[in-house]
C-alpha cells in the first residue's frame, strides 16, 4: 500500500473521502494528546479535545488549503480548541494533575533515587507552570512536539526570528524559576 | 560580556534544534575557550535533559474507536442531510409536474388574450368611429329611401285602405322632400276617396311650414268637390292663417254646385282670414 503524506489525505478528505480523517487520526492523535496533556494537565479534557479538534478538522475541511502542512494546520486548530476550553472553564492557567502517575510510580519502586528524582521532576512541573502560558507554550512545541522551528512560527504565527528570541526567553526564565524553587 | 549574551541565546537554539552546523560549531569554539558559558550550558542542557522526565499519562486505548464512532456518525449526518435535500427536491419537482403546468400555461394564456381583447376593443373605436357614423348614416339614407319608394309605390294601390296607409309612412318622415310633397299633393287632388284625400291632408298639415306645400293646398281648394275635403281645408287654411288662400276660396263659394253648410263654412273662415 503506497504511503501518502498528510496534505495528500488531508484532499482527500477534503474531497469528500472522510474515511481519510480516520487514518490522520491514527498518525497523529498522540501526539496531539501529548501537547494537550502538557497544556491542561489533564487526561480527559485532553481526550475530548483531540476528538474535538479532528472533528472541526472534518467539518472545517473545506477551509484546509493544501499550501500549507497539514501537521501546522492541526495545530492552529488545537490552540483555537483550547482557547475556547481555557474560556469555558474560566482558567487562565492549568494545574498538573499529577497524583495518580506519581502514586503509581511510588507504589511500585521506592528507593531514595527515585524519590529525589520525583521531587526534582515535581519541582519542574511546577517550574513550567509558572510560566505565562505563552512561553509554556512555546516549551513544549519546541521541547516535545518534534517540530521544527519554522513549523512552531507559522503555528504560532510569528516570524522565526521572533521564534528564536523568544524560546531563549522562555528558557532561561524557566531555568530561573526552577532554581529559585531548588534551592528553597 | 555582549558576546556571551549573544553565546547564551544560542544555547537555547542549539537545544531545541534551531541552529545549523556551522552556528553549533562556532558555538563550540566559544564553550571550549569560554568556562562560564561553558558552566551555563551544561546546566542548562541539564535542564533540558530533566524536561523528559516530565511524563504525561498514556491517552485511553479506545480513542481512535471513538473518533472512528463520530467519522461514522458524522457521515450518516451528512448523507441524510442530502437524502433530505434531495427528497424535498424531488417532492418540489414532482408538484410542478402533477397540476400546475398545465393550469398556469392555460391561466398565463387566458390572461395574454385579455390584455390583447382589451387593446383590441379600447383601440378599435378611436380607429374607426368616424367610418362606423357614415355607415350609419348611409344605412339612416338607404332606410328613407326605401320608405319613400314603399309610400310612392303604395300610393297607386288600387285598395283605398293600402293608400291611407301609405299616407300615414309620411308620419315618420321627419323631413319632407320634394318627391313625397308632390306625391302627397297628387294624391289629395286626385285621388277618388274621400277618407285617402282628408288622411293626405292631415299628413300635409305636419309639412304646411314648407311654402310649396301652403301652395300646393292654396291651389287644391279650387279642385275640391267632396263637402267634407272642403271644410277640412278651410279650417286649415283658418289655422295657418293663410291670405293667399281667399281668392280660391271666394271661387268656390261662387261656384254653384257647393253644399250650403260648406258654404257657410267658407263665409266663416272668409271672415275669419281677412
Amino acid at each position: 500500500m503506497e504511503i501518502f503524506s498528510d496534505n495528500t489525505l488531508m484532499l482527500q478528505v477534503k474531497e469528500g473521502d472522510l474515511d481519510k480523517m480516520g487514518l490522520l487520526f491514527q498518525r497523529h492523535h498522540q501526539a496531539l494528546y501529548g501537547f494537550l496533556y502538557r497544556m491542561t494537565g489533564q487526561k480527559e479534557q485532553s481526550e475530548d479535545l483531540v476528538q474535538n479538534v479532528f472533528f472541526r478538522m472534518l467539518k472545517y475541511r473545506h477551509a484546509f488549503a493544501g499550501s500549507g502542512e497539514f501537521k501546522t494546520w492541526m495545530y492552529h486548530v488545537a490552540r483555537n480548541a483550547l482557547s475556547d476550553h481555557f474560556k469555558r472553564s474560566g482558567k487562565k492557567k492549568s494545574v498538573y494533575e499529577l497524583s495518580v502517575v506519581e502514586n503509581k510510580v511510588m507504589a511500585e519502586h521506592r528507593s531514595d533515587a527515585m524519590i529525589e528524582s520525583r521531587q526534582n521532576r515535581q519541582l519542574l512541573e511546577k517550574a513550567m507552570n509558572s510560566l505565562s502560558n505563552e512561553n509554556k507554550e512555546l516549551l513544549i512545541l519546541c521541547r516535545f512536539q518534534e517540530l521544527k522551528y519554522k513549523e512552531v512560527a507559522t503555528i504560532l504565527n510569528i516570524n522565526e526570528g521572533a521564534v528564536k528570541v523568544r524560546v531563549h526567553r522562555a528558557l532561561s526564565e524557566l531555568k530561573n524559576i526552577y532554581q529559585q524553587l531548588s534551592n528553597k | 560580556m555582549a558576546q556571551c549574551d549573544f553565546y547564551q541565546q544560542q544555547m537555547s537554539l542549539f537545544l531545541s534544534g534551531m541552529l545549523n552546523e556551522e552556528e553549533t560549531a562556532r558555538l563550540n569554539e566559544h564553550l571550549s575557550l569560554c568556562t562560564s558559558c561553558s558552566e551555563e550550558m551544561t546546566s542548562i542542557k541539564a535542564l533540558w535533559a530533566e524536561l523528559d522526565a516530565i511524563t504525561i499519562e498514556e491517552p485511553s486505548a479506545g480513542m481512535q474507536a471513538s473518533f472512528n464512532a463520530i467519522l461514522k456518525n458524522y457521515k450518516e449526518d451528512i448523507g441524510s442531510r442530502k437524502n433530505i435535500f434531495i427528497k424535498w427536491n424531488t417532492r418540489i419537482k414532482q408538484l410542478w409536474q402533477l397540476q400546475p403546468r398545465l393550469q398556469l400555461a392555460y391561466s398565463l394564456l387566458m390572461v395574454i388574450v385579455g390584455i390583447g381583447m382589451g387593446y383590441y376593443l379600447s383601440n378599435k373605436p378611436n380607429v374607426n368611429e368616424s367610418a362606423t357614423k357614415d355607415q350609419i348614416n348611409s344605412l339612416a339614407l338607404q332606410v328613407t329611401d326605401m320608405q319613400r319608394t314603399l309610400m310612392v309605390t303604395l300610393l297607386e294601390n288600387p285598395s283605398a285602405s293600402e293608400r291611407i296607409r301609405a299616407v300615414n309612412y309620411t308620419n315618420e318622415i321627419n323631413k319632407a322632400d320634394i318627391k313625397i310633397i308632390q306625391a302627397l299633393l297628387a294624391t289629395l287632388n286626385n285621388d277618388p276617396n274621400v277618407n285617402v284625400r282628408l288622411a293626405t291632408l292631415e299628413a300635409l298639415t305636419k309639412f304646411a311650414r314648407e311654402p310649396n306645400v301652403r301652395e300646393g293646398l292654396v291651389q287644391s281648394i279650387q279642385h275640391q268637390e267632396s263637402p267634407i275635403v272642403q271644410t277640412a281645408i278651410a279650417e286649415l287654411m283658418v289655422k295657418l292663417q293663410e291670405k293667399r288662400s281667399v281668392k280660391p276660396l271666394q271661387q268656390l263659394l261662387n261656384k254653384k254646385d257647393v253644399d250650403e253648410l260648406v258654404k257657410a263654412k267658407i263665409k266663416e273662415s272668409l271672415h275669419q282670414l281677412i
